[in-house]
């Protein structure tokens, strides 16, 4: 135990150690581009990996959160034009976020598991609509453009090592998260909801923390989005951005933490890659569809996702070998 | 006054639409506890569907009817393909329907192109009569007179019969049902399918309603009939016979008077039922 | 005495929890066979895993000498066991004349001579035959779950501790009927009331941790003070 715990620390410190050292090997400004789209999206993924791999719930709305946190910087700096207030935003972002999952957790945990998925679904709708409408605030479709930010945000170099480091901290986070007691009881809920209530634990409370925490990671993610692209539509709010911390969380690995983050990388490269196609011919254009498929495939055959089914086999294929 | 009954004709009109959907809805998680995350995409394909039989043939009969089949064949390949292996894992069957979803919506945009297309009502149902002195589309009529139809029709089937008795039996305690000596599963692929039916009945009938249909069609409807098995109830045939009605009627009265609020208000509508009766208006505590 | 089901070295696991350890019946046809034992151990998930509700992980349930072990809960009752859970499985949104139809597997002349009878000793259910079932009191649900077992031509019945939660006086009626129906059919009864039990009871096995630990006619085990303190606690 001890021993595979340290190999998985040096991977991922050789891992980190790797993406340090790219800026040095490649001066390509798009690849830095991908690579730090990779590390917020990665970043929200992660966020929602504790609420499906951890905790077993399915939130329909993950968006919420990614927007509020978007949207919370970019009306607030673009309006007033003044940098300084980003801590302020973020802040700001927090509280909303925070707010918004309780009052969704509650509501709809007090009857099913799965209320959650509609209440979900529907508070997101209601938000991506509420943004499209008031276009004073956000925009609207058009969204709100040349965001300013601080200066150190522009230079991709120094945004690319931010986010790397963003993404490292959160993940060192939510790893503390999962392996704190109220992770292993999230765990144990996940496993046995019966059980972990009849042992006397309010099952509600832990549900709901677990939605709070993912909610506050996403909305950072969401932050950062804003504060790299520097122009946000309503589009971070939407199903697809929902959609997306679902595929990345499935296809990498749900209860993994890492998987999401595999999952991101391969989900913002292939993408790039289907896109390219869509010349050869127009099929690639429905790069979803793809996913989609990949996704199903998933769920039905490889439920731990790409990174939880190697560790099984790599784990089992050195049980075999030492027996 | 005449605005009224417009709008009241028209509020009648989009909830017949939204009870179709959310009836299969929630006849299928009550049931079976599959929250089914692609129902709305078995809509839009009944849509489609109808849309080309009814272009290809000019009938709009057998377009109502090529669509009606299509959801119902899909919705059983669903549950035999995809959603019977994992009865008792909610978690697992939520994704899939998603994934669906995700390609059934996909498989639309590369079948007929991503753009929107126009659907008119045959001539036979285009035209206006006269209602209290007020002109009023006949297509309207037609849809709320269809969809009154067929909510008599599945009240009597659910009543009336001993299927319907299974049904209802089933989405309270299918356990207790086997030991009977029924088999559930054999219902339970039949109520998805049916319910899949319904959904993509209800696509054709909205087509014309609507004049034209994108592939998207389903998610907003899915929204809507989500909202309704909440407010009424799981698995609750009257709940959501009520529940869709109200939110047909708020969302067209809303976008009439305060078109910013129209979807906020079917969200305070399910928030507060959440808060005051969170087992819906209609639902028997358990 | 011809054996109708026989139960042998039932293991029960219900999630990772070894629920039944070695459960053994002997059920003689035309007798009633009361199952004893304390407040979880293990006489309902007996009940449920010769239904295949939880199904067993091992042992043997034979039933009219065919195996019955793993077969689905819908054949298993087919057979011919009607089955009245602990809850009493009462249809709520259901009339009573609803939750008697729907077990209904064939309405012939029989059935409905059965039912006559049923409502002969049950007359409550003839008064609320058009009300739903979650409207009912607990003793009408009781009587409603055993008249919907017996409503077919069930060979066995088994029977979930019908006296839980029932005053007095509607004890006794329930418990009359049973006796009545001890003339026509088999019954298995799971009890805690031991003195409803032991009067009706022919055969007794006590159950403890999820084992068979004592078999015995009802005869013998009513008369041995010993057992029954050793068993069922002092005072009975």
């Amino acid at each position: 135990m001890r021993e595979r715990l340290f190999n998985n620390k040096l991977l991922l410190v050789i891992l980190l150690a790797a993406l340090a050292i790219l800026p040095f090997v490649t001066d390509s400004k798009f690849l830095l581009s991908m690579m730090i789209t990779v590390f917020i999206m990665a970043v929200y993924g992660m966020s929602y990996d504790l609420l499906l791999g951890y905790t077993g719930i399915v939130s329909f709305g993950h968006a919420i959160f990614f927007g509020v946190g978007a949207y919370s910087v970019g009306i607030l700096l673009a309006k007033t034009g003044d940098k300084g207030l980003l801590w302020l935003a973020v802040g700001l972002a927090i509280v909303l976020s925070i707010v918004l999952g309780i009052l969704v957790g509650v509501l709809s945990l007090r009857v099913k598991d799965v209320y959650f998925s509609m209440v979900t679904l529907a508070v997101g709708e209601l938000l991506f609509i509420i943004a499209e409408k008031w276009n004073t605030l956000t925009g609207g479709n058009d969204g709100l453009t040349y965001i300013p930010v601080p200066k150190i945000f522009h230079d991709r170099l120094a945004f690319y090592y931010i986010a790397l480091l963003f993404l490292a901290v959160m993940y060192l986070f939510l790893r503390r998260v999962v392996s704190s007691p109220l992770g292993r009881t999230l765990q144990a809920i996940r496993e046995n909801e019966h059980r972990v209530r009849s042992l006397g634990y309010n099952v509600l409370q832990y549900k709901v923390a677990s939605i709070v925490i993912s909610g506050v990671v996403a909305t950072l993610a969401g932050a950062m989005w804003a504060l790299f692209q520097r122009y946000i539509n309503t589009s971070v709010l939407g199903l697809d951005r929902t959609i997306d911390a679902l595929l990345m969380t499935i296809i990498g690995g749900s209860g993994t933490l890492i998987g999401a983050v595999f999952g991101s990388g391969v989900i913002t490269f292939v993408h790039d890659w289907l896109s390219s196609l869509s010349g050869v011919s127009p099929i690639f254009e429905r790069y979803m569809m793809f996913f989609g498929i990949i996704y199903i495939i998933i769920v039905i055959w490889f439920p731990k996702g790409i990174i939880g089914t190697i560790r099984d086999k790599w784990m089992s294929l050195r049980h075999s070998r030492r027996s | 006054m005449a605005l009224f009954l417009s709008l009241l004709l028209n509020g009648l009109a989009l909830g017949m639409l939204i009870f179709l959907i959310a009836v299969g809805l929630s006849l299928i998680f009550g049931l079976m506890g599959v929250l089914n995350f692609a129902h709305g995409a078995i809509f839009a394909w009944g849509a489609y569907v109808g849309w080309m039989v009814y272009t290809s043939t000019g009938s709009f009969l057998l377009a109502i009817l090529a669509g009606t089949a299509a959801g119902f064949v899909i919705g059983w390949v669903m549950e035999r393909v995809f959603i019977r292996a994992f009865y008792g894992n909610h978690v697992a069957q939520i994704l899939l329907t998603l994934g669906l979803m995700i390609v059934m919506t996909e498989g639309i945009k590369a079948i007929w192109g991503p753009n929107i297309l126009g659907f008119d009502p045959p001539t036979w149902l285009q035209g206006t009569v006269p209602i209290l002195g007020e002109l009023f589309p006949i297509y309207r009529i037609f849809v709320i007179g269809v969809g009154l139809l067929v909510l008599i029709g599945v009240h009597l089937l659910l009543t009336r019969t001993k299927y319907g008795i299974i049904i209802r039996a089933g989405v309270q305690d299918p356990e207790m049902v086997q030991a009977l000596g029924i088999n559930v599963k054999q219902v339970f692929s039949l109520v998805f399918a049916f319910g899949a039916a319904l959904a993509s009945f209800g696509a054709v009938v909205a087509g014309p309603m609507f004049g034209s249909i994108v592939p998207e069609i389903g998610m907003t409807h899915q929204l809507n009939a989500f909202i309704v098995v909440v407010i009424g109830g799981t698995g609750n045939f009257i709940g959501a016979a009520v529940g869709a009605l109200l939110v047909g009627l708020t969302q067209t009265f809303m976008a009439y008077y305060l078109p910013e609020a129209a979807v906020a208000v079917n969200v305070a509508l399910m928030a507060l039922v959440l808060i005051l009766r969170p087992q819906g208006l209609f639902g028997a505590r358990r | 005495m011809k054996t109708l089901l026989q139960v042998d070295n039932l293991q029960t696991f219900i999630g990772q929890y070894h629920i039944l350890q070695g459960v053994n019946l002997d059920v003689k046809e035309g007798r009633v066979t009361v199952i004893l034992g304390r407040n979880g151990a293990g006489k309902t998930t007996t009940l449920r895993s010769i239904m295949g509700l939880t199904p067993p992980r091992e042992g043997s349930i034979t039933y009219e000498g065919e195996s019955i072990h793993g077969q689905s809960t819908h054949v298993i009752a087919k057979k011919g066991i009607g089955y009245v859970p602990e809850d009493q499985g009462v249809f709520a949104d259901l009339t009573v004349e609803e939750n008697m139809k729907i077990a209904v597997r064939k309405a012939d002349d029989a059935t409905r001579e059965r039912q006559e009878l049923l409502l002969e000793l049950f007359p409550d259910l003839k008064i609320a035959w058009k009300r739903k079932g979650g409207n009912l009191s607990g003793g009408q649900k009781q009587m409603l779950s055993i008249a919907r077992a017996f409503v077919n031509d069930n060979r066995l019945l088994l029977i979930d501790e019908p006296s839980k939660g029932l005053a007095p006086i509607v004890v006794e009626k329930v418990m009359e009927a049973i006796l009545e129906l001890k003339k026509r059919t088999t019954i298995v009864l799971v009890e805690q009331n031991f003195l409803m039990a032991s009067g009706i009871g022919d055969d007794v096995f006590i159950i403890d941790d999820g084992r068979t630990v004592h078999q015995d006619t009802m005869e013998a085990f009513k008369s041995n003070d010993e057992l029954k303190k050793k068993y069922l606690g002092v005072g009975i």
